[in-house]
């Protein structure tokens, strides 16, 4: 007999997975973090792989060049703790050791009968494509450029991600069933209006691929670029001409692709330029490490205010900064400094300070073009069957965040076409064993990813990927580091005899003496009243949300009275009307 | 005894000078003062002499640790500060222990910056900014004939003189990276250069360090350029980062040091930072400035702690040791003494 497995829908336990489980919370396509890095540490990478790739579809690209919002809530990472596991490219261990075959998908399930078009084979749009064909329907994908990938293939450089191991995850959703059909601009090669009337839905996917622009004097002399066409140049094997001395206007993975391409194109001296400061910057440690490290410098509290030239660009003005009060739980405000000016000079400025999307034309024989819009959460227009979604709906967005909203537009799109839905979102509960995750993992250096050394290798064939990858032996160490949050441990209270072993062994105040425990009106748990009086003591119970899972205990207790069930949050097919066994 | 409790973290001159600065202007406050070193303060800037045998080790400590228990001043020493809620007005230290405050300088100081290009090597590289460093370099220096110096910084001058001083050949390879807080200007190279050769120092043109190849027990092969420089050690001087990590979830405006005012003062109601994890503006200098140097780090310490009393003390931009270079400015005394 195995363990029992039980399935829950109740709001307090997924409000249980989003405190307990912070990792796959704050991954906006809900990857099973835990579960991935327990197979991989157990050796099973094809299982690790298929594990990210039922939630995030793209986990070779993902463990390249995602932004990793994880880690930024990794318990592991808490400030007595140490750092936060390197969760990102244990997902690309995964997608390097694995046999290079394609991971099993949930379906096709039978035919529905239905056709959608997606228009845009960016990363939203191929996450949707993929999830409608697997739940049976027919799918065809509209993509302007010459090959699917959006800004995966014509935004990021290919010595961040290389090319063949994107087009490997395409070849995979491709083989789901979708038809790619390149070179074909929806809105002016194709109306909407056709692609309605010829399929039951339309998603409109098309990116973000106009740059914003400074608005500032000098801003179209020869020598300035907008970021995104520059990589685009770049990324087509067409580079401009950009001299010696670069600066970059910009804090976002753009503005640092930019510069480090720019490098690679033989800059001497490559200057980043932000109006903030390191600490506000849009990409990941590692990748500012990285930038510094070829060369690049990245100058903080800075604002353009003339982009300067005659003939072409010959420098900028900019004018000091300080930081403002903060805007909600955002960034703060970018204060200029009167009377603070002084001049960079430049061979070339590259302006990479964000895109929007470009207008569409939505109706054949209509003036005029525009931004098509939708609401956020059911992804529907004004027009009916047509939907959108990724950064053409909310501006640019991290790739994490498009697919994880493609496939939720996926969702709603084959649930508005037949009336019922497919999937589910469900918390898995199943008894296990106390694991063998031991004490002493806590204190093992979190393995950094390998480079290529020195670095003028890299310039040597700009192609060449700077990341090596972990080795087995490193993905396993730094696996280890995990503290499996999905394992929840509780106390029975009613077999517990209250010697507090357990209280004396915590590694930390995990383990608490109460007199009230604290619920929200879907009744789950938020906190607790603690107690130092033995008489006002009504439990003893294990907050979860402390818990580093040492298992220590689950050794101690005299009456094994303290017990592990796994607990996920897992997709599953609808089970409307069935009970929640 | 009163309710303010003032904690000052960092004991280099700046904390020191801070602590007895507010131990003098509040004289019924409690004062702590939180050291990450285990002993009492010492003058970062003697280490160099002490490293070539000009004085002893007494000679660096600022006062006995019995002093402080006179001043009532509760040193803190061995503890780590790993967060900070200045909202709250509370810090925790490594050990979990929580300390409440009324009054919060901050004077962490910094760690020897290495450039990114050159972390590879950051294993073989010697850097001085603690008394422990120094021990290695005293430990090391008799085993070598020859010292490689990349940066250019206050203390890469101090120590290429003690070198010089005990017989030693030395290299000095400066580049861009070499200066901060101050920008690179060829000018400023060819006046630091002028100055090394005269004292028989070998300076190696603006040029990037290519590999290091270890030949041996302190035998390195540094390849700079088209040239090849062999030594028995390597020094890396490119100035001090702000150790200012652990504020990172803190609120407090962050840059390279702790962004602050010209009074010091953080934007938190009675949070102050100084000495050189402090990042001030100045209008009248129109950018931002760090100090650096002994002497403008007591100074500044002691400004914090007037205006954490209560005052309104300027950090002081235009003292005796302001040097200018193409109009960025740094308070200190620098390698003019050099």
């Amino acid at each position: 007999m195995g363990n029992q497995i039980r399935y829950s829908v109740e709001p307090e336990d997924f409000y249980y997975m989003d405190v307990n489980v912070p990792c796959q919370a704050a991954c906006p396509a809900a990857t099973n973090i835990p579960a991935y890095i327990r197979a991989l540490f157990e050796g099973r990478y094809d299982g690790s792989y298929s594990i990210n790739h039922m939630a995030n579809i793209l986990p070779g690209v993902l463990g390249r060049v995602c932004s990793r919002p994880c880690e930024d809530k990794c318990r592991h990472g808490e400030p007595e703790l140490g750092r936060p596991v390197n969760i990102c490219h244990i997902k690309r261990a995964a997608a390097d050791l694995r046999r290079k075959a394609p991971p099993p998908e949930p379906g096709p399930l039978a035919s529905l009968g239905k056709k959608v078009a997606v228009a845009g084979a960016g990363p939203a749009g191929l996450a949707a494509a993929h999830d409608l064909c697997t739940l049976g329907v027919a799918v065809t994908l509209y993509e302007a450029f010459e090959k699917g990938g959006g800004m995966l293939r014509y935004g990021i450089p290919e010595f961040r991600l290389p090319r063949e191991v994107l087009e490997e995850e395409i070849d995979y959703i491709a083989a789901t069933g979708a038809i790619l059909k390149t070179g074909v601009r929806v809105g002016i090669d194709v109306p909407i209006e056709d692609l309605l009337r010829e399929h039951d839905a339309v998603l409109l996917a098309a990116g973000c691929y106009r740059s914003l622009r400074l608005d500032l004097p000098g801003e179209d002399l020869p020598g300035v670029y907008p970021g995104l066409e520059f990589m685009m140049q770049v990324c087509a094997g067409k580079p401009p001409s950009i001299g010696n001395r670069v600066l970059v206007v910009g804090a976002g993975f753009t503005a640092f692709d930019c510069a480090r391409s720019a490098l690679r194109l033989g800059a001497e001296d490559v200057t980043i330029c932000l109006r903030r400061t390191e600490e506000d910057l849009a990409v990941t440690k590692d990748e500012a490490i990285e930038t510094k490290t070829e060369g690049v410098k990245i100058a903080s509290l800075m604002l353009s205010r003339k982009i300067l030239g005659k003939e072409r660009v010959e420098g900028v003005e900019f004018v000091r900064t300080r930081p403002g009060e903060k805007r909600g739980e955002g960034k703060r405000e970018v204060v200029a400094i009167e009377e603070s000016e002084f001049v960079l000079p430049a061979d070339c400025v590259i302006v990479a300070t964000g895109q929007r999307p470009e207008p569409i034309r939505l109706t054949v024989g209509k003036k005029g073009e525009e931004v098509l819009k939708a609401d956020p959460d059911s992804f529907s227009s004004s027009m009916k069957g047509l939907y959108v979604a990724g950064d053409y709906l909310t501006g640019p967005s991290t790739v994490i965040q498009a697919v994880g909203m493609g496939r939720r537009a996926a969702e709603k799109i084959i649930r508005d076409l037949t009336g019922k839905p497919f999937r589910e979102k469900t918390v898995r509960m199943e008894e296990t064993e106390i694991t063998d995750r031991k004490r002493a993992w806590d204190y093992v250096a979190r393995q950094e990813m390998p480079t290529v050394q020195p670095v003028p290798e890299r310039f040597r064939i700009p192609r060449t990927e700077v990341e090596t990858g972990l080795s087995p032996e490193q993905a396993q160490e730094e696996s280890k580091r995990c503290y499996l949050c999905y394992l929840h441990y509780e106390i029975d209270i009613g077999r517990c005899i209250y010697c507090r072993y357990c209280i004396d062994v915590a590694p930390r105040d995990c383990i608490k003496l109460v007199k009230e425990v604290k619920t929200n009106e879907a009744g789950a748990i938020t906190g607790f009243t603690e107690t130092t009086h033995w008489a006002e003591v009504n439990a003893i119970v294990i907050d979860n949300s402390r818990c580093i899972r040492c298992g220590e205990c689950m050794r101690v207790c005299p009456v094994n009275c303290i017990t592990v069930t796994k607990v996920e949050l897992t997709e599953r097919t609808a089970q409307e009307g069935k009970d929640h066994v | 005894m009163s309710e303010e409790h003032f904690i000052v973290i960092g004991n280099g001159p700046a904390g020191h000078h801070a602590a007895v600065t507010l131990r003098l202007e509040a004289p019924g406050a409690r004062i702590t003062l939180i050291s990450k070193e285990p002993h009492g303060g010492y003058r970062p800037h003697l280490l160099p002499k002490w490293i070539s045998g000009n004085i002893k080790e007494e000679a660096l400590y600022v006062c006995p640790v019995e002093e402080y228990k006179n001043m009532a001043i509760k040193l803190r020493s061995g503890q780590k500060v790993v967060a900070l809620n200045p909202g709250q007005k509370e810090l925790v230290l490594d050990h979990k222990e929580v300390l409440r405050f009324s009054g919060l300088i901050i004077s962490v100081g910094g760690t020897p910056r290495i450039p990114e290009p050159l972390l590879i090597f950051k294993d073989i590289l010697f850097t001085l900014k603690t008394l422990e460093d120094a021990r290695v370099w005293r430990e090391e220096i008799p085993r070598v004939d020859s010292v490689l110096m990349m940066g250019g910084d206050l203390t890469s001058l101090a120590v290429t003189k003690a070198l010089l001083g005990l017989g030693k050949k030395v290299y000095f390879m400066v580049n861009e990276e070499a200066f901060w807080p101050l920008r690179w200007s060829l000018s400023l190279f060819e006046e630091m250069s002028h100055r090394l050769q005269q004292k028989g120092v070998e300076v190696l043109a603006d040029q990037r360090v290519k590999g290091i190849t270890r030949k041996g027990d302190c035998d390195y092969e540094i390849q700079i350029g088209r040239q090849t420089v062999r030594v028995g050690m390597i020094g890396a001087f490119f100035g001090l980062t702000p150790d200012v990590r652990f504020l990172a979830a803190s609120g407090l405006r962050l840059d390279r040091g702790i962004l602050v005012d010209e009074y010091l003062y953080t934007g938190f109601k009675g949070v102050y930072a100084t000495g050189d994890c402090a990042q001030i503006y100045h209008p009248a200098l129109r950018d931002y400035w760090v100090s650096v140097g002994h002497d403008n780090a007591v100074e500044l310490g002691r400004t914090a702690a007037l205006n954490l009393v209560g005052n309104t003390v300027k950090a002081g931009a235009a003292g005796k040791c302001i040097f200018e270079v193409q109009g960025i400015k740094v308070n200190t005394s620098w390698w003019t003494e050099f």
